[in-house]
């Protein structure tokens, strides 16, 4: 049954701690995210619940957290969407597009061999080659700046090939995730497609109309609107809901109007949706998935980042870059942070992921997040020794 | 009526003035934007070309609170605006957000990845034309929280609505 009071007191107690723990992670120059994934496990059922017999954020008492933490996905990669732009695709270059494409694809086959290491099914196999694809690098743009080292040409092409990598996970999620037959798949994944290249155009088009009628706050409400018809398009064709407010995003990022809702998005999903969602990961989160971890964890975490490594170096060394700058961006495109959490638990949404085992892949993504954002700076700093500013190469 | 005394001309005054004000003030409304743009205006507009120095733009910038982008040298079409709020951001210690996506949060003046104006330029406008009515374009930056608006005609700027434009007429100083 519904109860208000303790949806309420959930909401307080999780807003604050998350906040207050995101500060002091940020701090530590850490990433807050993990400051609220930590607030989740602290107040989840694992922590207080087994401590004070303080149930909350538990699942089967209250559902209404999963249902706002699945808008704050929502939320978050429409503002992927719309900050990556379409304008930024077409700067990228030659030499993103490689790297973003051997990253993705070796990325992905490493997670499918650790998948098949560990007798999974097809699908299962497929699902971590898409965790393994994602990368976050606001942790290592931190630290390329206390390098003093963002402007050089590694700094660069991991700012470009982020991006890149984002669309091409998101792209690869939909095709290989999407559910029915192959030839069904193909012709919802082109319907789709289609229907975006058709607003995106018609979206162009009406910049050039002039609409008297002024309504107050009509294109804050109509962009949010779009996002979730847009996601619920996506998912009555099968295809995940955040591929459908990434490209939804990705739509809006044509207009003038960008700027401003992309502020009004930071401040409702930044304040409210967004750090509720990585609360509720950190809920989710089983302590007693990590004894069956065994063997997974001990093949999940070194290929997912030995998948980026290989993958990014390889992409950077055939663009022309010198073996120890290639090795560098591959250092560099190994954390693992929002992206690879909401492949992951979309997943799990998504039935591919149920049980025992649900429960390990997500205690296993956590850790990788952890670990990854922990060893990144220290190995970044460790490969790479930027050159003199005067001398650095502005472009990738 | 005239005032009978100095003090009743104290007290009279201020009310007359405002009624003033407001009939001007309705009357600038209705009027076109083209009808209250002045040659002046068109001539100090601030604009600057995108692939400038970070250094130029800065020196605009010193004095003038935006600087509108334009293609090339002696052009006039307009594909940004650089406003004091962009530069404060980019003048502040750099500082990332919680969420980190794509290229933006890697521009910064500090570490050198901006270099040129369009670096650090806006590069949708929202924008409004010389046959507009000054009170719809005015309702429309209320609406998109701005603070400033480029009149386009074709593909060119050939003023700008500010809001000190605007108190300019109203006080009869334009």
């Amino acid at each position: 049954m519904f109860d208000l009071k303790l949806l309420l007191l959930e909401l307080g107690l999780a807003l604050i701690l998350a906040r207050l723990l995101g500060y002091a992670f940020d701090r530590a120059k850490q990433p807050a995210v993990i400051g609220e994934i930590l607030a989740g496990i602290i107040l989840g059922p694992f922590v207080m619940g087994n401590l004070f017999g303080f149930d909350i954020l538990s699942p089967s008492i209250n559902s209404s957290v999963e249902a706002i933490a699945y808008i704050g996905i929502v939320l978050l990669l429409f503002l992927s969407g719309i900050e990556t732009g379409i304008g930024e695709l077409k700067n990228s270059g030659k030499k993103g597009l490689i790297t973003s494409a051997f990253d993705v694809g070796i990325a992905f086959l490493f997670g499918y061999i650790v998948g098949g290491m560990m007798g999974y099914d097809f699908i299962h196999r497929i699902a971590i080659g898409n965790i393994f694809s994602a990368t976050s690098v606001g942790i290592t743009v931190r630290t390329l700046m206390e390098m003093d080292a963002l402007h050089t040409n590694v700094g660069n092409l991991i700012l470009t090939v982020a991006v890149l990598d984002d669309i091409l996970g998101i792209v690869v999620l939909s095709v290989t995730l999407g559910k029915g037959s192959v030839e069904m798949l193909l012709l919802k994944v082109l319907i789709f497609f289609a229907i975006f290249i058709v607003i995106l155009y018609g979206l162009y088009k009406f910049q050039k109309a002039k609409i008297k009628a002024n309504i107050p706050r009509f294109v804050l409400t109509s962009a949010l609107a779009f996002c979730f018809i847009f996601s619920a398009l996506a998912m009555s064709l099968g295809l995940a809901a955040i591929t459908g407010s990434f490209f939804a995003g990705l739509l809006l990022s044509v207009i003038p109007q960008r700027r401003r809702i992309t502020e009004f998005l930071h401040q409702v999903g930044d304040v409210f949706f967004i750090p509720l969602f990585f609360v509720w990961v950190g809920a989710s989160f089983d302590f007693s998935a990590i004894h069956g971890l065994g063997t997974l964890i001990l093949y999940f975490i070194p290929m997912a980042l030995l998948g980026k490594i290989i993958g990014c170096s390889i992409g950077a060394k055939i663009t022309g870059f010198k073996s120890r700058d290639a090795l560098a961006v591959g250092v560099g495109m190994m954390p693992r942070m929002e992206v690879a959490l909401i492949v992951a638990t979309t997943e799990m949404s998504m039935g591919i992921f149920a049980g025992a085992m649900a429960h390990q892949i997500l205690a296993s993504t956590i850790l990788l997040v952890i670990i990854s954002s922990l060893i990144t700076p220290f190995a970044l700093k460790l490969v790479y020794k930027p050159p003199a500013k005067e001398s650095n190469a502005t472009n990738a | 009526m005239q005032p009978a005394n100095h003090a009743d001309q104290q007290f009279i005054y201020p009310q007359i003035r405002f009624n003033f004000v407001e009939l001007k003030l309705k009357e600038i409304h209705d009027k076109k934007i083209r009808d209250i743009l002045d040659e002046r205006a068109k001539i100090n507009l601030p604009v600057i070309e995108k692939d400038a120095s970070i250094q130029s733009l800065l020196t605009i910038l010193a004095a003038r609170d935006h600087v509108w982008a334009v293609d090339k040298k002696g052009s006039r079409k307009v594909v940004g605006v650089v406003t004091e709020k962009d530069m404060l951001r980019l003048l502040a210690p750099a500082r990332l957000p919680k969420y980190v996506f794509g290229k933006k949060y890697g521009v910064s003046i500090e570490y050198g990845t901006a270099t040129k104006t369009e670096d650090v330029m806006c590069k949708q406008l929202i924008t409004c034309s010389p046959d507009d009515k000054v009170g719809d374009a005015l309702q429309k930056m209320v609406n998109a929280g701005l603070r400033r608006l480029p009149v386009i005609d074709g593909d060119e700027i050939v003023g700008e609505i500010t809001a000190h434009y605007i108190i300019q007429i109203l006080l009869g100083k334009r």
